[in-house]
């Protein structure tokens, strides 16, 4: 009895319902794994060219990290956290790298040992057998990143994930480039870059030596890119032909009546051990001799105070003539686009300026905005883009002032170095004072009348010194040893950029 | 005494009972082979959307390579051979081989024939380490141009007073990203128009440029650099610093179960490294 009890039990558990709710279990479960493994695939797209984005830009900052830290001006330059890293300018050698490592979580950084986690591989396959087949010398020299430095080093998030970044001579064999016209790309030499001619040259008299910076950045996820950097520094080599010109047809000018108020050509004020000696150079100058320009300079002087604008030709006659001639500007300019007599070119210094600059100040500005830093031993490059208006500002300030809008100069105020008003090109003054300027000043117009730029082709226009009759300043002297001083820091320019495949 | 079998309890499905367990039967495997073929629908729909998604991913992340690589290597790498530098970064037509540069436009303005909204063409040596050519690999123009739906691309050779344009027409586009559809806001996908579909990507009905350009200003270096065409004097393509590129993909078939055609909208950005003089 008890076994067919049993029986009939198993009988009455009979069905499908069990195999049907599987059979849907399964459909839903096959839907659903497609559906994660679909928005998983997508995800995994998209996260792809998230790290291949990320690892580009972890690798730039590396690059731009050590091309600013190349600059001794740089409060972060090599000569300032590491000094030593840096062989003196010119000898860094082709097959003797030296690197800057951004180890994270004390992981070792060793690039020159070939197998390792974060080897550099690019050196053997850039150099071939120029380094006599090997890879940089083991150990080579190494600075550690800004990343490992205080105050960042402290920061509670990491820096960006670049692990180094090589600092290398260039030479034919490395750029792959023929300098020496032998037809072969085969020297390892090192070349220095033209500046003037924009070329390379294995000779070192003609420019600085240009470096290769390579970095290389790798994500947690092993995503990784190679970068590269040919860089050379530039310096600028600003001259100027008068201790005031004012650049452009049909200048504009206005001068104090007083007898304090002079433009002096002479060379004059030291600075450190420079002393003065140079060749006087015009007090006036302007660019332009078949328009208005030199008459309306003549008409503002007055008959008495023409013996202010110095140095007359000896034995001047009475009363002298002042010193107001038309000037052309020097060749020697370190940045070859920069023409002073087009408004490109003057547009073109602009830009070469505010590349260097240690401060860019957006106007309108006054005396405030000044960086508190300035002295007469740490002169600037400060870029003021706009308007400038110093007013009761009985100080000096010292280094190289551009200032792309109107400059209201309050004469109380003393500049020493070099003042450039390019844009509206307009320096004004209404004040009294005995403030003067000490290096060199330039005036250049480079917007029409309705503050639109001209064309980069023309001239520029109507510069416009106006220090009305009633203001005061005891006016203009040049000083090569200022103009020198004042000169903006040279930044290592790139040459050229290119990711390496890998 | 052996029991007699029970002859209730073992008796078969009466046709009362069959019919019923067969109609419920039915009615489950009908709603089961229902969804599974709508699972099947949304696999292939979602499939394709995923195979469009990842031909444009990979399109964009080429094209942001070779324009952050435009201009290499630049006119500084002095050779007797100018097929080895860049003259520009980006090249143009007309007047490349004057030169003189064109005005960049948008929605059909501007003088130039290319840079436009669906056209560039990159000058750069992308490989200069490729034993394939080392080391007398050449600057290469690499084109994409927009064809209907098709994102085209080519490759020249640089060939010194050549126009970059006719060169790469010359040497043969391929197809590189199907169904582009930022120029096809009135296209029909499925039963549905894109601009009626989709009216916040195609607003106004317009079509979207894949390529717009921002410029370096350097008749007024202090300012920052803004979109070419409103660039004034400073519109030409040697100007040309960031590339902004927005890629529109449409899945091959609309949505099986809206009838909507699918989009795919990807943007990137590439931004010029090299000088361009």
């Amino acid at each position: 009895m008890k076994g067919r009890r049993r029986t009939r039990k198993r009988q009455k558990e009979n069905g499908i319902a069990l195999l049907i709710a599987i059979f849907i279990l399964l459909l839903i479960g096959v839907a659903a794994i497609a559906l994660v493994v679909s928005s998983g695939a997508e995800s995994a797209l998209a996260g792809n060219y998230r790290s291949s984005t990320s690892v580009y830009y972890a690798a730039v900052a590396g690059l731009e990290e050590v091309r600013a830290r190349l600059r001794p001006t740089d409060p972060n330059s090599f000569t300032n956290t590491a000094p030593g890293f840096l062989p003196p300018p010119g000898t860094l050698g082709d097959c003797n790298p030296i690197y800057v490592t951004n180890p994270i979580g004390g992981v070792a950084i060793t690039p020159w040992v070939q197998g390792s986690d974060y080897s550099d591989t690019q050196f053997i396959q850039e150099h071939g057998d120029a380094c006599a087949g090997a890879g940089p010398p083991s150990p080579s020299p190494t600075a550690p990143s800004l990343w490992n430095l205080n105050p960042l080093k402290s920061l509670a998030f990491p820096g960006p994930l670049y692990k180094w970044v090589r600092i290398n001579g260039v030479s034919e064999k490395s750029l792959n480039l023929d300098v020496d016209a032998d037809g072969r790309a085969d020297s390892i030499a090192p070349l220095y870059f033209d500046n003037a001619n924009r070329v390379f040259s294995n000779n070192p008299g003609v420019g600085p030596q240009a470096l290769e910076l390579t970095a290389l950045a790798v994500l947690p996820n092993r995503t990784q890119k190679l970068l590269q950097y040919l860089v050379a520094p530039t310096p600028l080599n600003l001259t100027l032909p008068a201790a005031l010109t004012l650049d452009g047809n049909n200048v504009q000018f206005t001068v104090p009546n007083s007898a304090n108020f002079q433009v002096s050509g002479t060379d004059q004020g030291s600075v450190g051990s420079c002393n003065p000696g140079a060749v006087a150079v015009t007090a006036v100058g302007y660019t332009n001799s078949s328009d208005a320009s030199r008459t309306n300079i003549l008409n503002a002087i007055q008959a008495n105070l023409t013996g202010n604008y110095t140095p007359t030709p000896p034995p001047p006659p009475t009363p002298p003539p002042p010193n107001v001639n038309l000037v052309s500007f020097s060749s020697s300019l370190g940045c070859p686009r920069c023409s002073l007599t087009t408004v490109g070119g003057v547009n073109a210094l602009v830009q070469a300026i505010t590349q260097s600059a240690d401060v860019v100040i957006q106007g309108p500005a006054t005396q405030s905005s000044m960086p508190s830093a300035m002295s007469a031993s740490h002169p600037m490059t400060i870029v003021v883009n706009g308007n400038l208006t110093f007013a009761d500002w009985h100080s000096t300030g010292y280094g190289l002032l551009l200032v792309t809008g109107d400059f209201t100069f309050d004469p109380g105020a003393s500049w020493d170095g070099i003042v450039l008003v390019i844009g509206t090109g307009n320096l004004y003054s209404a004040q009294s004072g005995n403030g003067q300027f000490l290096g060199a000043v330039f005036l250049a117009r480079t917007l029409d009348a309705s503050r639109n730029p001209l064309p980069p082709g023309s001239p520029p226009v109507s510069p416009y010194f106006d220090f009305t009759p009633a203001s005061g300043s005891n006016g203009v002297y040049y000083s090569s040893c200022w103009v020198q001083v004042a000169q903006p820091a040279s930044t290592y320019k790139v040459l050229s950029f290119h990711e390496i495949s890998q | 005494m052996k029991p007699r079998p029970s002859g209730s309890q073992e008796r078969g499905f009466t046709l009362i009972e069959m019919l019923a367990s067969l109609g419920i039967f039915l009615l489950v495997s009908g709603a089961a082979f229902t969804l599974l073929t709508s699972s099947q629908q949304r696999y292939r729909t979602e499939s394709e959307v995923l195979t469009s998604f990842q031909e444009a991913r990979l399109g964009l992340d080429q094209m942001v390579r070779d324009i952050n690589d435009a201009g290499f290597p630049p006119p500084t790498f002095a050779n007797a051979d100018p097929a080895k530098v860049t003259t520009a970064p980006f090249g143009w037509s007309p007047n490349y081989t004057i030169p003189a540069p064109c005005q960049i436009g948008t929605g059909g303005g501007g003088t130039c024939i290319t840079p436009t909204d669906f056209d560039i063409i990159i000058e750069t040596e992308p490989n200069p380490n490729d034993l394939a050519c080392a080391p007398n690999c050449s600057v290469e123009w690499i084109r994409y141009q927009l064809q209907g739906t098709t994102l085209m691309r080519a490759v020249a050779r640089k060939q010194a007073s050549h126009d970059p344009a006719v060169d790469t027409a010359q040497a043969g586009f391929v197809p590189f990203v199907q169904n582009v559809v930022n120029n096809s806001p009135t296209l029909q996908v499925g039963q549905f128009q894109l601009e009626a579909a989709y009216p916040l990507v195609f607003a106004g009905g317009e079509a979207v440029p894949i390529f717009q350009y921002i410029c370096d200003t350097p008749s007024v270096p202090q300012n920052p650099p803004q979109p070419c065409p409103l660039a004034g004097p400073d519109n030409a393509p040697t100007n040309i610093r960031d590339v902004a590129i927005t890629l529109i993909v449409a899945a091959p078939l609309p949505d099986a179960t809206t009838g909507r055609p699918r989009l795919v909208q990807l943007e990137g950005r590439g931004r010029r490294v090299n000088p361009n003089q």
